[in-house]
């Protein structure tokens, strides 16, 4: 045996296993709490409660009207949730047709994506709601669009760059298209997807909101318009609270299903 | 090892490659045009083991994807077990091992092994009731490359000695009869590399493989070959061939290490070394 092959130790299957980060929820527990009580601290020091409402004043607030912002919420949220997964599964199946196409039709639709990606999405925003209405559905096709763009060129890149010498393995055994596809582009593209698709959520939760600001009869974007009309600092807070946990939660659950998806990454390193 | 009783496995004849890829500063259509390849003719028996050495930018790596069927040929006729390169390798007749092992990342070793058998069958959704007995097919090519008790490994958990092999072994498992190495141990350290050559002859020897394989180390290329075919970068003024030399071994089989100790190991290398030295006149 040589120093090359020495079992160092038993074969053991690093196979996907997640268990709860609690060192991680521990040290996040810790810093919300420390930053709670600054920001509790310093609007008590401001003294000015209609710029700077304290933690203890958004609680109540959220005590007293709860059913109807947990109601807000959960539109915002189903608006995320639908337009995020339709807008990156639109994208990764554009990105699949794309390897399909003539090279000349490919080039063109590439660039007509790179200019829809350079304009200001929120002039786009408008128009959604001007064609979909007031309702979820522009809601839904606005954060939709941000994932979309913000998936399809990552995914697109990362599906032509692959290694040449892999294609010529492929080559060799002889692989189909679909082959190449499930076997080689989408596995060896899966890590820089998912760095897409948690820049994706974050797109799909600022999409939902900027169409609800637009124009909507519910969800928490409306909850902030009116409450800034009727000068409710406190609520519009409550809602940016409820925004912000809500893409943490999607967060989470994209990087969990990237633990599931990616035992074998480097990014796992240390991981498993 | 020469005399020529069967007909040969792989044939070239006069095979030159031309790239015409546009480089930096090219002009003309004439700039354009890199010859690396100059009428190269090569037979190679059954269960024959032949290198290939040179300088590097000669072409050997041109040389053995044309045998692969992953370049075409500019000129000339190249056959692998009696068939064009391109079909000789589909067919699984050929294999080949590049100078990076090339694993899937996302793969155990056990599933990088099976890829082939894998995407022999285009039918995805019998691949689950295959699996099981395609598995089995797996763990023993890896067995073979003594890499049993790693199935389960990612490549990055393996050293670079233990990724090459679980290429051979993934070369191995449709049960090819030629097997085409680019270099395959150019990146290992000195030891593992001895003890890669000693496997691959004896793989070579249980299998009845016929080898060509590219190095660029002439004591590599007399330990484990027959014979060794030294290319020149440019062709040669004499013939005007890429091959200076073809360099008949004939030293006794089964090969071990001890023989490279030897005086007749010592004479062959030397008469490699002036060969390839006559290459570096040439442009
Ligand atoms: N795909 C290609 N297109 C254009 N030139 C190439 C290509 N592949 C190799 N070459 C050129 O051909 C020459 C020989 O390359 P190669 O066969 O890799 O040599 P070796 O393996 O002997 O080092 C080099 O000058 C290299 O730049
Ligand atoms: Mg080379």
């Amino acid at each position: 045996m040589s120093a090359d092959a020495a079992p160092a130790r038993p074969a053991a299957r690093p196979g996907p296993r997640v268990r709860l980060p609690v060192a991680e929820l521990r040290s996040w527990a810790i810093f919300g709490a420390l930053a709670v009580a600054a920001w509790e601290a310093a609007s008590r020091l401001y003294g000015q409660p209609y710029l700077l409402p304290a933690p203890s004043a958004i609680a109540a607030e959220f005590r007293e009207h709860w059913p109807l912002v947990l109601g807000y919420a959960a539109i915002t949220s189903q608006e995320i949730v639908v337009g995020f997964l339709a807008g990156a599964l639109a994208a990764l199946l554009c990105a699949m047709v794309f390897l399909r196409l003539p090279r000349l039709v490919e080039d063109f639709l590439y660039r007509v994506i790179v200019t829809l990606n350079s304009t200001p999405f929120v002039a786009l925003a408008s128009l959604a709601v001007v064609w979909f209405g007031l309702g979820l559905q522009s809601k839904i096709v606005i954060a939709g669009m941000y994932t979309f763009f913000a998936v399809l060129y990552t995914t697109h890149k990362e599906f032509i760059s692959v290694e040449v010498i892999r294609e010529q393995l492929m080559d060799i055994y002889n692989a189909t298209w679909w082959q190449r596809i499930f076997l080689l582009k989408i596995p060896s593209a899966l890590p820089i997807i998912f760095v897409s698709l948690k820049g994706g959520v974050m797109a799909a939760v600022n999409g939902a909101i900027v169409g609800e600001l637009f124009g909507a009869f519910e969800g928490l974007g409306y909850m902030i318009l009116d409450s800034r009309y009727v000068g409710n600092t406190v609520r519009v807070f409550l809602a940016a609270v409820f925004c912000t946990a809500i893409g943490w939660l999607l967060l989470g659950a994209v990087t969990l299903a990237e633990r599931l998806l990616l035992p074998w990454h480097v990014s796992m390193a240390g991981r498993r | 090892m020469t005399a020529a009783v069967t007909a040969p496995i792989i044939r070239l004849e006069a095979v030159s490659k031309t790239y015409d890829l546009p480089r930096a500063g090219a002009r003309g259509a004439a700039d354009r045009a890199l010859n690396v390849v100059y009428d190269l003719s090569l037979d190679v028996q059954p269960r024959e083991f032949v290198s290939i050495v040179g300088p590097s930018g000669c072409g050997k790596t041109t040389a053995l994807f044309m045998l692969a069927g992953l370049r075409e040929a500019s000129a000339g006729r190249i056959e692998v077990c009696g068939r064009p390169p391109r079909e000789a390798v589909r067919a699984g007749l050929s294999s080949v091992i590049f100078q990076q092992p090339v694993l899937f990342e996302w793969l155990t070793a056990e599933e990088n092994v099976l890829l082939p058998l894998r995407m022999r069958d285009a039918r995805w959704w019998a691949w689950p009731a295959r699996r099981g007995r395609y598995l089995a097919a797996a763990r023993r090519a890896l067995e073979t490359v003594e890499l049993s008790g790693f199935e389960h490994y990612y490549p990055d958990a393996l050293s670079g000695g233990m990724q090459q092999r679980v290429a051979i072994a993934r070369a191995l498992t449709l049960d090819p009869q030629v097997l085409l190495m680019d270099e395959p141990f150019g990146a290992l350290d000195e030891i593992t590399r001895d003890r890669m050559n000693l496997e691959l002859i004896r793989l070579a020897e249980a299998r009845g493989l016929t080898i060509v394989f590219v190095t660029h180390s002439i004591e590599e290329a007399v330990f484990l070959s027959d014979r060794v075919v030294v290319m020149s970068r440019g062709p040669s003024p004499a013939t005007g061939s890429s091959v200076v030399r073809v360099l008949d071994v004939g030293l006794p089989h089964p090969r071990q290490l001890a023989l490279k100790e030897e005086p007749a190991f010592f004479q062959k290398v030397r008469e490699g070394r002036e060969a390839l030295r006559q290459t570096q006149g040439v442009a």
